[in-house]
């Protein structure tokens, strides 16, 4: 029954899984050009979010004629409108990752500190990790495995405490400081892509119970 | 830097280093042809590509001298849906009428202007309307079976025209292609009165079908339905456009926009002097722009619901 609009809404999963492996290679692309300093795959990182930001619009405008054409209810409502935050969870991811290209090309000529690298360099590999489980559990329906990201977002969370901490501890040649402090945003960047992840998560709660709490609590 | 981002290039000199090759090797590749093909708001001049199965200009029908419709002027596109959507009065089922000459059976009606079908006017002299009422079927709002078994109702369009070859594998066909085959194989031979309304129904369509029709119209054909007899209608109807053009007259809006590719939202004029009044054409547009951006506030006030 109404085979049309199943399709539609299949289409739209199928969509918001692609633009979520977009993503992954925009983190990806954004923490290796970071490790080696590479400023052209800065460049391409920074022009791929175009590429991103278009699947996003393309998902909005299904979303919006979804909801104009075959007012869906129930868990298909909650699919549609799940479906769109998302998306703009992983919209913003990629806007992070365009920061972390854009602040390892304005450093390229600072000097480094290979611990801190590291450290951000873990920080995005965990968090690459994270949108993997997120779009999975989405995929999947998977609750528990969505909660499961709280954890390692706790874990990206004290790496981030730890590279403002090193950066704090840091040398006081100049060069050295800026870089420090521009590190420190990349953490930033780095730790809030976590955060969608954590975003996406709570979109999957939703969809499968009905119910939006939102995992951890910030103000606490 | 020529490589992209978005090429597959794991095996060759990759611009992303190895993490790149590495952690891909286990992800979905991604098509991006199979993105491109998601169908965002198909428009008007998409449509328009299409062949004309009809082009209808500054059409009028009037009843006994009374204006019911005017100044109507659209062309319908091949293996589309086309909704007519509108209140009581717009003159949407007297339009509908007029694609197969319904109206030449209801004295005092007059149909002024043009209907041209695949080039031809419709309304030229010598066009016989059986003929054209075979090649533009119809189908109405309460299902109207004959009295009949299910296979006779099916076969009455192809014994009366002598399209009498085959005729077991014909009403097969049209009952297949009309979603109703596996519900009544068995029980051919059965009075058609014996099936549900929604069974009703799809039996009219297959009997529309029989005549091989090259348009299929339908006034209004599930209001007299429940929901899911609805459903397989609509679900029938995204099936059929493939292979006919259908014109659909609903009340029901949100079956417009779930059926229809185009969409017109007809209106009613009152005239100056507050009496007289008849339906006119408001606007004709892709159903997707016709429900999220329409460009006449008469069609905004009407898809969202402000009446009057």
């Amino acid at each position: 029954m109404r085979l049309e609009f199943k399709q539609r809404l299949d289409q739209l999963e199928a969509s918001l899984q692609e633009q979520g492996e977009l993503c992954l290679r925009a983190v990806r692309g954004a923490v290796t050009a970071l490790e080696a300093q590479d400023a052209e795959l800065c460049d391409e990182v920074i022009a791929f979010d175009d590429e991103i930001d278009m699947r996003y619009h393309r998902i909005e405008k299904l979303i919006e004629e979804t909801l104009a054409l075959e007012t869906p209810v129930a868990s298909d409502l909650r699919l549609v409108l799940a479906v769109l935050h998302a998306s703009i969870h992983l919209e913003r991811i990629g806007d992070q990752s365009v920061t972390i290209a854009k602040l390892t090309k304005l450093t390229a000529d600072l000097e480094t500190h290979h611990d801190l690298v590291e450290g951000l360099r873990e920080m995005g590999d965990r968090c690459e990790e994270m949108v993997k489980v997120a779009l999975d559990s989405f995929a999947e329906r998977d609750i528990e495995r969505a909660h499961g990201l709280v954890e390692l977002d706790e874990l990206v969370d004290r790496t981030n405490r730890r590279v403002t901490d090193k950066v704090l501890e840091m040398g006081s040649s100049p060069g050295l400081q800026e870089w420090g402090m521009r590190m420190i945003v990349v953490a930033r960047c780095i730790e809030r892509i976590g955060d969608n992840a954590v975003d996406i998560g709570e979109q999957t709660e939703y969809l499968v119970t009905g119910e939006f709490h939102e995992f951890s609590d910030a103000s606490h | 830097m020529t490589q992209k981002m978005d090429e597959q290039t794991p095996d060759t000199e990759a611009p992303l280093p190895e993490t790149h090759a590495r952690t891909n090797a286990d992800a979905p590749s991604i098509d991006s042809s199979r993105i491109a093909e998601i169908s965002v708001g198909t428009t008007k001049d998409e449509l328009a590509k299409r062949e004309k199965v009809f082009h209808v200009e500054d059409l009028a029908v009037s009843y006994s001298g009374n204006v019911a419709l005017r100044n109507v002027s659209l062309d319908v596109y091949k293996n589309t849906v086309t909704a007519f959507i509108g209140p009581s009065g717009c003159g949407k089922s007297t339009f509908i009428r007029c694609f197969n000459r319904m109206n030449d059976l209801i004295i005092g009606a007059d149909v002024s202007g043009t209907v041209d079908y695949h080039g031809n006017d419709l309304y030229a002299r010598g066009v016989d309307p059986v003929e054209v009422r075979r090649r533009i079927g119809m189908v109405f709002q309460k299902p109207n079976p004959f009295p009949k078994s299910i296979y006779d109702n099916v076969a009455f369009g192809p014994r009366a025209l002598g399209m009498k070859d085959n005729l077991d594998d014909r009403v097969e066909r049209c009952l297949r292609r009309a979603a109703l085959w596996e519900e009544v194989e068995n029980r051919l031979k059965d009075s058609a009165l014996g099936l549900s309304g929604g069974q009703q129904q799809r039996l009219c369509i297959a009997r529309a079908l029989a005549t091989e029709p090259d348009v299929i119209l339908m006034d209004e054909p599930a209001s007299a339905l429940d929901p899911i007899a609805t459903a397989a209608i609509e679900d029938l109807m995204h099936e059929l456009k493939r292979d006919y053009t259908i014109i659909v007259v609903t009340h029901n809006m949100q079956q417009a926009a779930r059926v229809a590719d185009m969409t017109a939202f007809f209106s009613v004029e009152v005239h100056d002097d507050g009496k007289g009044r008849n339906g006119i054409l408001v606007e004709y547009d892709a159903t997707t722009k016709i429900f999220t951006q329409p460009g006449d506030k008469r069609t905004e006030d009407y898809v969202t619901g402000r009446f009057g």
